[in-house]
């Protein structure tokens, strides 16, 4: 290591992650399928393959054999503050890894180079530097206030203090699509499934900290919200909200030591039990072409422990219980889909690629003739919102969850809430016949927004 | 003909393969260490371990049992299922340069073994006529496997000069690499043919002259890429792609 400079790893990548760098044969297929070098492509160095190959020159200047024999380069700064940039230019959503010819687990490799980054003092990027900030003064990205949590259920609707199932709603729909967390109770409601919510003891999931390679504040949230689950008795944990799910299902149990009773299922695979059993009545026609947005979270980071079923099948088939929706999926999709351009930190800290990313989605989408693109991601769905307005096409994004409640005919009106000012989101309206609208944030907010 | 010429003798060789299995052998510990410095777990701090590291990826190989750890090395490694998944063209490139030097290399150390065994130290096993008869039969399988290689090779340099896109992001390291496979691939058919017993061409380029010339460029060029350029390079991909292929289990 070359003295005068900060180590170019401090920790967090395994060995076989370093393995991973020289296991590359640089076939360039990441390349054909990177969202950001497709949004991005005068920028080849963003991609995995040159970003890999630059690590592995970075980690030899220190560790290989001429530093060996002539002792190792000091770490030119502007390098490393160039390779920081090309290091964040990423969603994270792992596409490379499912193409990778040498099986590299690109999503780990990022999330594990990117603490180095911040060890050195070179990263985060841009905003993204305000998430602990934001997370660790309100356990929340939004600066809003705990006790808050649950002001948009409905004063009729049932939810449980404690119990078996458990809803796990995330920040986005407890403050910016509540619209997604109303559809939810409702519905689980109308299936008569007793449920609990955690309320003020639910903290974000701190995954936008995992992926942007802050990893510190992720221990404190991940046991808590273990620990809390726990005390409600949960056997087992909805989610509406990929994001959370993934944090749930890979991260938290990283940072857990205890055992974990309860199993963490997608919403789209406990709804589509139902529609199995026969518990759903729908009353409504939904006379739309849909079309189905894979999240990153929720398909690619987790088939292979959730498998491709309840990854990719569950929520298409949800989407198509309804009647009346003319379904068809792009040309990219489950495995194989196109990121929005959200995740990875991407949102907050680079929201202009963030745009790009989804304007190329919401394009894929018109590319199926699709009236509405349907996903179970609120931050998906915020940035296909902002890539659709970007290139003004009139493509609605809603989550299926509510297209369910919409056929089922539930009431998914929104209390009015000290958040109401904040919502900005597509919607359904049902009453004789359906209509798209869309409702516009009234007031812009300090915060950092989505990741 | 005399296999050993132009100052090359039995001990020569002998002498040469193993100082180039030795630089071989340190240049992966070398790697193994340098990958070794890193952790044994997600929460864990740096290990700076080689005998960690190898334990690090037997647990991580071995993660999901021995049957998928097997079906990885078949699969994935053996018949390159991922390549074929991408791009047909590439696997059939991947699987014939694979192939084809592996059986090349293995052919070679068993026709080094006979030489051994025709030395005159090694009369007291009276095995010397039956090595040159095995010696004689590789003969078909060194031209199959050649002509293997050669496919494979040709379809690279082809690929880097005739696709765009591969060849604008073709950098010296592929030139060195993948001229200097085709190059050795060539000057080894050509001391074969040379020597006049090749399988398909028979003696129609017999030089006994040239033969011995060719054979010793085939034999330098082939150590050198062997000792001084797979482990020292990012070639080494060669063995760490497959090992990566295993500790992730056949990856996503």
């Amino acid at each position: 290591m070359a003295e005068n400079s900060k180590p170019l790893i401090s920790g967090f990548l395994m060995g076989t992650q370093l393995l991973e760098l020289n296991g590359c044969t640089r076939c360039k297929e990441c390349m054909n399928w990177c969202p950001t070098y497709a949004a991005r492509p005068d920028r080849p160095e963003i991609t995995p393959m040159y970003k890999i190959a630059k690590f592995r020159e970075l980690l030899d200047s220190q560790y290989g054999l001429r530093a060996k024999l002539f002792g190792p380069k000091p770490l030119n700064e502007d390098e490393m503050t160039r390779y920081t940039e090309d290091s964040y230019y990423c969603t994270t959503c792992g596409v490379c890894g499912t193409v990778c010819e040498s099986a590299i687990l690109t999503v780990e490799l990022w999330e594990a180079i990117r603490p180095n980054l911040v060890a050195r003092g070179n990263g985060p990027y841009g905003k993204q530097n305000m998430f602990p900030k934001l997370v660790a003064a309100d356990r929340n990205p939004y600066m809003a206030k705990q006790e808050d949590r649950l002001c948009w259920v409905p004063k009729d609707a049932k939810v449980d203090e404690s119990g078996k199932i458990a809803y796990f709603a995330g920040c986005t729909a407890a403050y910016r699509q509540q619209a997604l967390g109303v559809a939810t109770v409702r519905v689980l409601n109308a299936l008569n499934t007793d449920f609990c919510m955690l309320g003020k003891d639910e903290w974000c999931c701190a995954s936008a900290m995992i992926r942007t390679g802050q990893r510190p504040l992720m221990k404190e949230h991940a046991v808590h919200n273990i620990d809390a689950l726990k005390d409600r008795g949960a056997e087992k944990v909805l989610y509406a909200c990929a994001g959370c799910l993934r944090a749930a299902t890979i991260d938290w149990p990283r940072w857990y030591e205890g055992y974990i009773p309860y199993k963490n299922m997608p919403l789209s695979v406990f709804l589509r039990e139902k529609i199995r059993n026969g518990d759903v009545q729908y009353r409504r026609n939904i006379n739309y072409k849909v079309t189905y947005h894979d999240p990153c979270h929720n398909g690619r980071h987790l088939m292979h422990v959730n498998g491709r079923d309840w990854a990719f099948e569950a929520p298409r088939d949800v989407v198509q219980s309804i009647p009346g929706i003319q379904f068809s999926d792009m040309a990219r999709s489950r495995e194989l889909q196109r990121c929005c351009g959200a995740g990875g930190g991407v949102k907050a800290g680079i929201p202009d690629l963030a745009n790009d990313c989804a304007a190329n989605r919401v394009r894929d989408v018109e590319g199926s003739a699709s009236d509405i693109v349907a996903s179970t991601c609120p931050f998906c769905r915020r940035n296909l919102m902002d890539g659709r307005n970007l290139i003004k096409s009139p493509i609605k994004i809603l989550d299926v969850v509510e297209l369910m409640a919409q056929g089922m005919g539930l009431d998914v009106t929104i209390p009015e809430n000290p958040y109401t000012k904040f919502q900005e989101q597509d919607t359904i309206v049902c009453q004789d016949v359906c209509k798209l609208d869309t409702v516009t944030q009234k007031e812009k907010t300090d915060d950092i927004g989505e990741y | 003909m005399a296999f050993y010429t132009l100052g090359l003798t039995f001990s020569i060789v002998i002498a040469l393969t193993v100082v180039v299995l030795g630089i071989w052998l340190y240049g992966l510990y070398f790697n193994f260490k340098k990958w070794g410095l890193g952790s044994t777990g997600y929460t864990a701090p740096l290990a700076n371990s080689f005998w960690l590291f190898i334990a690090t990826w037997i647990h991580e190989a071995f993660k999901d049992g021995i049957w998928v750890f097997i079906r990885t090395l078949v699969l994935d490694v053996f018949l390159l299922r991922r390549t074929l998944r991408r791009s047909p063209v590439r696997w059939v490139m991947h699987m014939t340069i694979f192939y084809g030097f592996a059986a090349l290399a293995a052919l070679s150390g068993l026709g080094l073994m006979m030489d051994i065994l025709e030395q005159p130290f090694m009369s007291f096993l009276g095995l010397a006529h039956q090595a040159e008869i095995v010696k004689e039969s590789m003969a078909l399988p060194f031209d199959l496997f050649g002509y293997l290689l050669l496919i494979g090779t040709t379809i690279s340099v082809l690929r880097r000069i005739l696709l765009k896109e591969v060849r604008d992001a073709t950098t010296a390291y592929d030139v060195v690499l993948v001229g200097g496979v085709f190059l050795i691939t060539i000057t080894g058919f050509y001391a074969e043919w040379m020597r006049g017993n090749a399988f398909l061409v028979g003696d129609v380029f017999s030089n006994t002259i040239y033969a011995p010339h060719f054979a010793l460029i085939h034999t330098v060029l082939a150590l050198a890429l062997f000792a001084f350029i797979l482990p020292w390079t990012r070639y080494i991909h060669v063995v760490a792609a497959p090992m990566t292929i295993l500790a992730n289990r056949g990856g996503e």
